[in-house]
């Protein structure tokens, strides 16, 4: 059941008013009740003339009962900042959101969680350092908080999954608008997988620009930590690094290639200061998390035959073309293009654009 | 009064000989050419009267009379003009003239009476030999381009006089001496030859492979990376063309006017790169006057679409049907014609827009849907007819500057012809010859693997999600790398290769 003042927090929700608005209007005026009251009587100067606008369509008590009719038909959950499963984490940032939709199973925020975020244009190696990272930590129980979006953020949410592991994607847009549009059966894999989809914006909010800046202090408000993997100095990415630093949670980076511009971010931050991580077990190791048996360490290798032997610690020392790899190896070109191309089958190598083999970070 | 000579017409590539009859009779002076001739045809009255007229000769005072027949298939080309010019002045002196049934004539006159170049003079001329004519009078332009062809006395001439003092006895023309095939074939030189390919072993190796099956190509790589130059090396890593194929090949050639004065038969496999704003007439044949389109050119040859995606959607689906039946049937109101278009189709494209992923200097700026837009262009039913698809090394320069010269093309041809020897003796009685053509159902039994393999294979299947479709083209692309090691039974090295070439569908390893 709703009560009143859960129902006037959905009516200010869903003209999108912002947090910090709300709790200084709630620090004015004591309750959302009040507002609601005040909003009736003294008019609408309380608010912009287009919030008001909004504000006045939705107030009646017909408008808000169809409204939640709406969200329970479609199992959209609304959490409320006074609720007791409000995550604390998150409660003790400068402007935590006064209600979160949500679609799935809310025990998944019990848990310690880790944000794991980056570029949408991602190189082939940043994409399976999140998936690998995201993939460790979801194995030993830690929620991955992550933003939806293509590239990095896919990968994270993708590798939780296939560990089976709880995750969660903060969304910038209503939860009925799956934004980027096919990422939908993602979604769908998240929550159908004991994860959550989560926003602070009613259900048919569009993906503005200015929501995902906003979005992101809820990913790092929900996280102990956030991993950031790749990403340019001037990007999403390195704002959320910032909201987490503000929040005091600790920051992790991928190292990259030097040179490559998706490794600036993260090289920036290092030189500030942030930790160095490889993989997961080294973020479980910094926040004291207890490290599961099944959690190891890539790097351990066993191998057939020598060939095979000697083109892995030929890449285990750079990633390199064909040419190259033959004279390291010292096999004939034909058997070399074999003895790769059964390598990516085993899933030990993998061919980057421009037939560069490297080793593959998922073994 | 009345004479008649022997000339050719074209349809399609192949020719049909045509009755020139010129009749003079008293009346009021004029000059009727009758038998559906076209407009040029009817333009050469004027080039005609020049050239007598320049030649020493008079333009007959009388009514003239041609008639071209068959009259009821139209004429087309500038063929005829020597031999109505022939018989004009035959039926003035019948006497002076010998032979006129059994020799052919072809030309066109120019105003000074010279003969200038016909197109289509070898079809006519195979034409002409399955009809019984013992020699032909032809432009010396066009001599060597039918200088293999045996049964028919060739004389080529270079004026409208000299073919007159020809047929009256007064000084012989030359006759030409035929060449034998084999003796061009040993002329013939490697224009683009392998070994000048820096590093890309993977996709010299797909080349190779291709060449060996008939495989259909596409390349994938960043600008420069050497996609354009592999392909130029194809033709000379096919093995070298029979006489009839280089009779088919040239005859298109010479039907279409792409044959360059003084050439003889074309015994290079043709190498077709179109460009990408080319139309659709244009790629598969047809016309007003209907001609060759490339993908006929490319016969026993290669056809390169450099910058796929670029390519309109419908030109390329135009050509699914002649690359499938080997053979692209036109037909307009007024015409029909078919041409043969057996050609291997090799494809070059960027990785994506902007051209730079996996380029090692320069950032791709793509988004993905920019790139999925990209690729979309050439999903579906073409991709389908790509057996193989390769990446192209990105190749810095500090890594050639070291490496010396590659095998060459001669070395590559060997094993290429070896291979395709292999399966001619194999497909004997069948309608197909090579492995790329090979039919579903003769899958299974012509590509057999041994255990490693076929385990190989299942577990790529499971990694990549390979569809049926890919599944039997990575079957028929091991058996050629098979028979390239002259081995009957695919194994586990030769699977692994096929699977390393498979067409990813568009995934391009992303």
């Amino acid at each position: 059941m709703w009560s009143e003042e859960q129902k006037c927090l959905l009516w200010l929700s869903s003209a999108e008013v912002s947090a910090d608005r709300v709790h200084s209007l709630l620090e004015k005026y004591g309750s959302a009740q009040e507002i609601w009251e005040a909003f009736g009587t003294a008019g609408r100067p309380i608010f912009s003339p287009r919030t008001s606008e909004i504000l006045g369509k939705w107030h009646s008590r017909d408008a808000l009962e169809d409204l939640i009719d709406r969200l329970q038909r479609q199992r959209v959950h609304v959490l409320f900042q006074k609720d007791a499963l409000y995550p604390e984490l998150l409660n003790a940032i400068d402007d935590p959101p006064y209600l979160l939709y949500y679609m799935g199973d809310l025990k998944g925020l019990v848990r310690p969680m880790v944000a794991v975020v980056g570029t949408r244009i991602p190189s082939r190696y940043g994409k399976e350092m999140a998936f690998s990272i995201a993939q460790g930590l979801a194995d030993v129980g830690v929620g991955v908080v992550s933003g939806l979006a293509r590239g990095i953020d896919s990968s994270a949410h993708e590798g939780a999954l296939k560990a089976q592991g709880v995750t969660i994607a903060v969304l910038g847009s209503g939860l009925n608008v799956c934004y980027p549009p096919e990422k939908g059966p993602l979604l769908r894999a998240i929550v159908e997988g004991g994860g959550l989809a989560l926003s602070e914006y009613p259900l048919d909010a569009e993906p503005v620009n200015y929501h995902f800046p906003h979005r992101n202090r809820v990913i790092a408000g929900l996280s102990h930590g956030l991993v950031f993997v790749e990403g340019k100095v001037q990007s999403g990415g390195m704002t959320t690094v910032f909201l987490a630093l503000k929040q005091g949670r600790e920051v992790f980076a991928v190292p990259g290639q030097v040179g490559t511009s998706g490794s600036e971010g993260p090289h920036a931050i290092l030189r500030e200061g942030a930790r160095l991580v490889t993989c997961a077990g080294d973020i479980l190791e910094d926040l004291s998390i207890t490290l599961a048996p099944s959690q190891s360490r890539p790097g351990a290798m066993s191998s057939e035959s020598p060939t095979e032997e000697a083109i892995l610690s030929a890449l285990g020392r750079e990633a390199m073309g064909l040419d190259a790899l033959c004279k390291t190896v010292g096999v004939s070109e034909d058997e070399m293009i074999a003895q790769l191309s059964v390598m990516e089958i085993t899933g030990q190598v993998v061919r980057e654009a421009g037939n560069v083999f490297r080793l593959s970070l998922l073994r | 009064m009345l004479a008649h000579t022997l000339s050719c017409g074209l349809e399609g590539v192949h020719g049909f000989v045509v009755d020139v009859e010129a009749f003079l009779s008293n009346g009021l002076p004029g000059f009727d050419l009758v038998g559906l001739p076209s407009a040029a045809v009817k333009e050469s009255r004027d080039r005609i009267r020049a050239a007598l007229l320049v030649s020493g000769f008079s333009w007959p005072f009388q009514k003239m009379t041609i008639n071209l027949a068959p009259a009821d298939i139209r004429k087309e080309g500038t063929s005829f003009e020597l031999a109505i010019a022939i018989a004009l002045l035959a039926a003035e002196k019948p006497e002076e003239y010998h032979d006129l049934d059994k020799t052919l004539l072809l030309g066109e006159l120019s105003l000074e009476g010279k003969l200038m170049p016909i197109h289509g003079a070898l079809g006519m001329v195979i034409t002409a030999t399955g009809h019984g004519i013992a020699r032909v009078i032809l432009p010396r332009q066009n001599a060597r381009e039918v200088a293999c062809i045996t049964g028919i006395d060739v004389y080529p001439a270079e004026n409208l006089l000299q073919v007159i003092d020809h047929l009256n006895g007064k000084e012989h023309l030359n006759r030409q001496v035929p060449v034998s095939y084999e003796g061009l074939l040993k002329e013939r030189v490697i224009r683009h030859d392998m070994k000048y390919v820096k590093g890309q072993a993977i996709a010299r190796k797909a080349l190779e492979v291709a060449a060996a099956g008939g495989h259909n190509l596409l390349m994938v790589g960043i600008p420069g990376s050497g996609k354009t130059m592999l392909a130029r090396c194809l033709p000379g890593i096919l093995p070298p063309m029979s006489y009839e194929e280089a009779l088919e090949t040239t005859l298109i050639h010479s039907a279409s006017g792409e044959l360059g004065e003084d050439e003889g038969l074309i015994t290079e496999r043709p190498f077709r790169s179109p460009h990408h704003n080319i139309s659709m007439p244009a790629m598969i044949g047809g016309g007003g006057r209907v001609r060759p389109g490339e993908v006929s050119l490319a016969h026993n040859g290669v056809l390169f679409l450099d910058e796929l995606p670029e390519f309109q959607r419908p030109t390329l689906e135009s050509l699914r049907q002649p690359l499938e039946d080997g053979c692209v049937y036109i037909k307009r109101v007024a015409s029909k014609a078919s041409y043969q278009s057996r050609c291997m189709l090799v494809a070059g494209m960027n990785p994506c827009p902007c051209g730079n992923h996996g380029s090692r200097v320069k950032q791709c700026r793509c988004t993905p849907a920019e790139i999925n837009r990209y690729m979309g262009k050439i999903s579906g039913p073409l991709l389908d007819r790509m057996d193989m698809q390769v990446e192209m090394d990105a190749v810095s320069i500090q890594e050639i500057e070291g490496t010396g010269e590659q095998e060459d093309s001669a070395t590559v041809q060997t094993r290429v012809w070896k291979a395709r020897l292999r399966q001619q003796e194999r497909y004997r009685n069948e309608a197909y010859f090579c492995n790329a053509h090979l039919p579903q159902e003769a899958i299974e039994r012509h590509c057999r693997m041994d255990d490693q393999a076929k385990a190989l294979l299942h577990q790529a299947v499971e990694r990549f999600h390979i569809s049926m479709r890919a599944y039997a083209r990575i079957r028929k692309v091991a058996k050629t790398i098979a028979d390239l090691a002259e081995r009957d039974i695919i194994n586990a090295q030769d699977m692994a290769q096929a699977i390393r070439f498979r067409n990813a569908e568009g995934l391009l390893g992303r």
